[in-house]
């Protein structure tokens, strides 16, 4: 997600500093933990004795900006003391995920060897994998451990059968509501966006007098990465989807599809969110909603923090967060987001990146992000760890969300299916002239003639 | 013979370096860009040979000609305000008055300031939340805010004003250096025979104002032909493509997409125009200064 990134620079705070002495323990137990538990991997390494006299070896690592650094420096670190022959050196790439995309590839397409590590957005792997520019980590990774992990996030790592990236964390849409609006009008949270277009309507009605600038929804339309996972998120609670069910062609023109567009065009951007929503990102969006001008809101799981922190909320205890509305006779849908660790095919020590890799995504550490950094977690069981659940109540009710979240189109030429997408969905909204059949069909021969494109070139 | 020969060996020796300079970095990169134009490559595809393939492709792509489009409309937009507005600025600064060192250096802080920091700028002063324009035209009326970069047009609107409001004192930096050419004896000459203000500006200033007009046109119609930080910063080509300019289409095809083919052939494209309207401004240019001093 393009704007998934910078969204979380608007943060500029670190839950460290309220950090209580025993989680600042609890960590330092994990590690201590996790230096041990990888024990059959460590046979894989070279043995520690025959590093002793020779140079530590320097795996180079580009990473984002972190958002809690702290928490990242500390935990590299830690590495580095169950790992004393490698070191780790952080290069820093741009916030937005379509920008560090941009950075790696170029990288990636020079073979540069001085690149070992880094993150894929769960949209990349297909690409990545066509390329060769990650290397496979089947036998890295096998089978029954995968299983630890929730299964959206496995799926995105794999490409033809092959895994390439073990996911860090999992991000997944939902529903953030004023749990007090609803509240004084006697709602209950909206199952289906009907419901939730009247519940806003008859809320700003009665709020008119008292609020006169608030909305009824905010959420990401800007023409940008995240306005496909919005838009994924209305057409598949539709019955619609983007690609057909085998992945061969465009489904855009289906029925079920354009009526979506068509309901977020009509009821979405022209009613409830008002056009401003039409340059939102995360942030900006996020802004709104926590400054109590807006009463339905959808992001990542990111925004609960923000949007119970008094130095940025002015709606702190009022906020509810929930499953995504669907269309009547559709289902929930929920846009799968998050960040997998890579190994470059280029890297002259995969062995040691796998190690990193192994220990950055160990229950311990996973633990320990979800605690510090509020990223939620990849690995299921840590949905039922009390120390987890009890720095972040939602996930009881989130994980439903989790297991169930949407992938976007899985293909190796997916950044051009999404400039397809992007232009086909901001032209609709932002132009309400427009007939979105036309577009639509547009839309359609180009992302088919690429999947085309893509299968002649394999087969 | 020998003489001569010894001349030629010379000659050549002397512009050896700059020959090889600017065949090292700029010949060669201009040809392998040609070169990887002929090829279709995308990522998960083998690299194949197809010839102007990707040229007929750019000639049927219709988002291709929608941002030549948007590209063009700048260019006349923007360019044309930037010569009026540059002339206006000329014309103050070059009157004396108190004050007047201070005046142009003020004029150029806009142009000082990189595009990247004026166009996050333009993009702050412009949101509908809490930006400054608003502000400004509304005031306490929050209702009446208006998002101004979410109406396709008025995103348009947006990027042109605020190339207007940066480049337009170069313009007019360049028009000064015209204007202090042009020797005051022409002006009591006129003055002497009667020319009103308006007469003196229209058959005395304008004209021989012409060669720093059409060197100001050039650098800037080169300029905004080139335009991408400021919508790579404000809008990102939206809302709905509709401030999606030429280089920004390329670096999309070619960064993000990784059709390495395809965007190089935009970037050749957009090589060969501003090469065509070089060339031509320059001989247009050229013979008006030929003109003056045969005068």
């Amino acid at each position: 997600m393009n704007g998934l990134r910078a969204s979380f620079s608007i943060a500029a705070y670190s839950p460290l500093r309220h950090l209580s002495p025993w989680a600042a323990g609890l960590f330092t137990v994990a590690v201590l933990c996790a230096g041990h538990v990888p024990l059959t991997h460590c046979q894989e390494l070279p043995a520690p004795g025959k590093h002793s006299g020779s140079p530590p070896i320097t795996l180079h690592f580009v990473t984002w900006k972190a958002d809690h650094p702290q928490a990242w420096d500390e935990a590299i670190q830690r590495f580095e003391q169950a790992y004393p022959h490698v070191r780790i050196k952080r290069e820093i790439a741009p916030h937005s995920s379509t920008a560090y995309h941009d950075l790696l590839t170029q990288k990636l397409r020079n073979r540069d060897v001085s690149l070992d590590l880094f993150f894929m957005d769960v949209i990349w792997p297909a690409e990545f994998a066509a390329a060769g520019w990650a290397l496979p980590l089947d036998d890295y990774f096998p089978h029954g451990e995968r299983e630890k992990f929730l299964p959206a996030t496995i799926a995105s790592g794999v490409y033809r059968h092959h895994i390439y990236g073990v996911p860090s964390r999992i991000d997944s849409g939902m529903l953030y509501y004023r749990k007090d609006l609803l509240e004084k009008y006697e709602f209950s949270p909206p199952s289906t966006w009907n419901a939730l277009v009247r519940q806003a309507q008859a809320i700003l009605e009665g709020e008119r007098t008292t609020h006169p600038l608030l909305r009824g929804y905010s959420g990401q339309f800007k023409q940008y990465e995240g306005l496909v996972c919005d838009m994924l998120e209305f057409v598949g609670s539709h019955n619609g989807s983007f690609l057909t069910e085998d992945g061969r062609r465009s489904n855009l023109t289906a029925p079920e599809s354009m009526q979506a567009v068509r309901f977020v065009r009509e009821q979405i951007i022209q009613r409830l969110a008002t056009p401003a929503a039409l340059t939102y990102q995360e942030p900006e969006s996020l802004a709104v909603f926590i400054q109590g001008k807006a009463v339905f809101h959808r992001n990542w799981p990111y925004a609960w923090g923000l949007a119970n922190d008094p130095r940025h909320s002015k709606i702190v205890g009022k906020v509810g967060v929930t499953t995504l509305p669907h269309f009547s006779g559709g289902k929930s849908t929920s846009a799968l987001g998050g960040w997998l660790y890579g190994i470059s095919a280029y890297s002259q020590h995969p062995d040691e990146a796998w190690a990193f890799i192994e220990f950055m995504t160990s229950p311990e550490s996973q633990k320990y992000f979800a605690i510090h950094a509020s990223l939620a977690p990849s690995r299921l069981a840590l949905y039922a760890d009390p120390e987890v659940l009890h720095a972040n109540p939602q996930y009881k009710n989130l994980l439903p969300v989790f297991q169930t979240a949407q992938p976007r189109p899985r293909t190796p030429v997916y950044p051009i299916v999404s400039h397809i997408l992007q232009r086909y969905f901001s032209r609709v909204l932002a132009f309400p002239k427009t007939d979105i059949l036309e577009e639509a069909q547009e839309a359609d021969r180009k992302i088919n003639r690429f999947l085309s494109l893509i299968r002649d070139a394999r087969e | 013979m020998t003489q001569s020969t010894r001349e030629r060996t010379t000659g050549w020796l002397m512009v050896f370096p700059a020959l090889t300079f600017v065949a090292v970095f700029s010949l060669y990169p201009a040809m392998d860009s040609f070169l990887l134009s002929l090829y279709s490559e995308f990522p998960g595809s083998e690299r194949s040979f197809i010839g102007f393939g990707n040229y007929a492709e750019l000639v049927r792509d219709p988002v291709a000609h929608q941002a030549f489009i948007v590209t063009l409309g700048f260019v006349l937009l923007s360019t044309t305000l930037e010569l009026l507005l540059g002339t206006s600025i000329a014309l103050v600064i070059h009157e004396r008055f108190k004050g007047r060192g201070w005046t142009r250096a003020a004029v150029l802080i806009p142009w000082a300031i990189p595009t990247v920091v004026a166009a996050q700028m333009w993009r702050f002063l412009l949101n509908d939340q809490y930006g400054d324009v608003n502000a400004i035209l509304f005031g306490d009326q929050v209702d009446a805010y208006v998002p101004w970069l979410a109406d396709p047009w008025m995103a348009f609107g947006a990027i042109v004003l605020a190339d207007v409001w940066k480049t337009s004192s170069f313009a007019g930096l360049l028009i000064l250096a015209g204007l202090q050419v042009i020797p005051d004896e022409t002006y009591d000459a006129a003055r002497i025979d009667g020319a009103t203000a308006w007469q003196r500006f229209w058959h005395i200033t304008l004209p021989l104002l012409k060669p720093a007009l059409l060197t100001a046109l050039l650098f800037r119609t080169i300029d905004a032909f080139r335009v991408f930080d400021l919508v790579f910063v404000m809008t990102q080509g939206g809302p709905g493509d509709a401030t999606q300019v030429i280089q920004f289409y390329g670096y999309k095809t070619l960064f993000t997409e990784g059709r390495v083919g395809y965007g190089t052939t935009i970037s050749v494209t957009v090589f060969v125009a501003l090469a065509i309207l070089s060339l031509f401004y320059v001989r247009t240019v050229g013979s008006k200064l030929l003109q003056r001093e045969a005068a």
